[in-house]
């Protein structure tokens, strides 16, 4: 090999190194022994604005007005790296001057070289700030739905442990528990629906859709349109759930021919609420229970959250209802 | 010293569990309330040997209630789903025992005892 070829192999073997180095996506400085810029790639020009004479032949910490002179870089760069051949991901959080402040990756690798007279230094700098900013929003998010995971889990918990046991078969409590454990259900997938715009009409049917035992057992008259917020919606469906099994246990329900008749009205006089009843007929009478029940506290707690009350009047003819909801003044009406 | 249990709780059914658990179990329940500025009210009037208290209420974090509470020299245990409830209700809730949400039946009735016997 004559020298002509010689330096053609060196010219090539440079030329395949300066394409390398501009092909990475992410900012990249080739540093000499003194920390002077052999090279630096198109994504270190256009991140950090800097053009190719303000960085060729400078010194690292001089690049930029001197942005560059973060003590933790110096330190890993003097003190760390010339005891190590790479150091992966170090991060550093600086105020830059043209960038404000940002999370940097940055990367460096000692290349050897076989004569072992210069040693280079491959620095690669990756902005994280962003990737570091998303990685803290999911965190956030996820501590949410972790909180929100367990208070769903303590909902299920209570209505577990509250549901009654005592003269029930196994079969008994689990159906009983079940159908508490729906109306959750129900109301959480109501709460997280993609509209968020849920009609008292929808609630009311799809909370009562597993009872009809004829086609005619449950009517429910469509009154004014009243979209409820997300805190209404467990609530309700609940003491509509606590209604419609006692209806079937005790009341209309139990009987052939008996009926719930469902209907509401809202009044405008001085705050909005809706007044909503819930009227049982060709049932046997009804007769307060003898004891508080989990199932009539249920009713008595839940209406109570919705800001009203319920009135429950056990009648001959059968269970009469009323629950009155206040109303923000907002919502369609 | 008489089993009274305050308990500051802003889910409905979460509450209503707690209490009928403890009613159960031989303790009088003080509310329970679902908001700092019921229950600020409630202690005004009443003392309870103990309270158990949820970080998160419907007016915000349950700091004033336990603030209010450490006054009185009245114990308080944390039912939270936060592993560090004091990271959203402040200092005053370091070294409060906390029985979790869900909350294990056991434990509470453990943790509310020994409150009681710590603070006679």
């Amino acid at each position: 090999m004559n020298l002509e070829d010689f330096y053609r192999v060196i010219r090539n073997g440079h030329i395949r190194a300066q394409g390398i180095v501009d092909t990475v996506p992410d900012p990249l400085l080739v540093l000499d022994q003194n920390l002077l810029v052999e090279s630096a790639n198109r994504a270190f020009h256009e991140t950090f604005d800097v053009s190719q004479d303000e960085t060729i032949g400078k010194h690292l910490y001089e690049l930029g007005n001197g942005q560059w002179n973060i003590p933790e870089l110096r330190l890993l760069l003097e003190d760390v790296i010339p005891k190590s051949t790479a150091i992966i991901d170090y991060q550093v959080t600086h105020d830059f001057p043209r960038l404000g402040r940002r999370t940097m990756l940055l990367t460096a690798h000692r290349l050897y070289h076989p004569d072992n007279i210069s040693r280079t230094l491959l620095l690669s700098i990756v902005d994280a700030t962003e990737r570091r900013q998303q990685e803290a929003e999911k965190d956030v998010l996820l501590g949410e739905l972790r909180h929100r995971m367990k208070n769903f889990l303590a909902l299920v918990q209570a209505i577990a442990r509250q549901t009654l046991v005592e003269g029930r078969s196994g079969e008994q409590y689990r159906n009983a528990f079940l159908g508490r454990f729906n109306a959750l259900v129900r109301a959480h997938e109501f709460a997280f629906a993609d509209n968020r715009d849920i009609a008292l009409q929808h609630l009311i049917e799809r909370t009562l859709e597993p009872f009809p035992a004829h086609s005619s057992a449950v009517v429910i008259e469509s009154g004014p349109a009243v979209v409820l917020t997300p805190g209404q919606l467990q609530p309700l469906s609940l003491i509509l759930h606590e209604l419609a099994t006692n209806a079937v246990k005790y009341g209309a329900l139990s009987a052939p021919n008996g009926q719930v008749r469902i209907h509401w009205t809202v009044e405008t006089d001085s705050a909005r609420r809706l007044r909503l009843w819930w009227q049982e007929v060709g049932g046997p009478p009804a007769s307060p229970p003898v004891v508080t029940g989990f199932g009539t506290r249920l009713i008595q707690v839940a209406a109570a959250e919705l800001g009203g009350h319920p009135e429950l009047d056990y009648g001959p003819a059968g269970l009469k209802a009323e629950i009155i909801v206040p109303l923000g003044p907002s919502s369609e009406g | 010293m008489r089993k009274v249990v305050l308990i500051v709780e802003d889910e409905f059914l979460i509450a209503l569990d707690l209490t009928l658990l403890l009613e159960r179990r031989g303790w009088s329940v003080l509310g329970p309330v679902a908001s700092v500025e019921a229950a600020l009210r409630l202690l005004d009037n009443e003392t309870p040997a103990v309270a158990l208290l949820d970080v998160n209420l419907a007016d915000g974090p349950v700091t004033l209630v336990a603030e209010a509470l450490k006054a009185r020299n009245v114990p308080f245990v944390m039912a939270s789903a936060h592993s560090q409830p004091e990271l959203y209700g402040g200092d005053v809730l370091i070294g409060a025992p906390n029985v979790g949400k869900p909350t294990d039946e056991h434990r509470l009735l453990a943790v509310l005892e020994q409150s009681l016997a710590g603070s006679v």
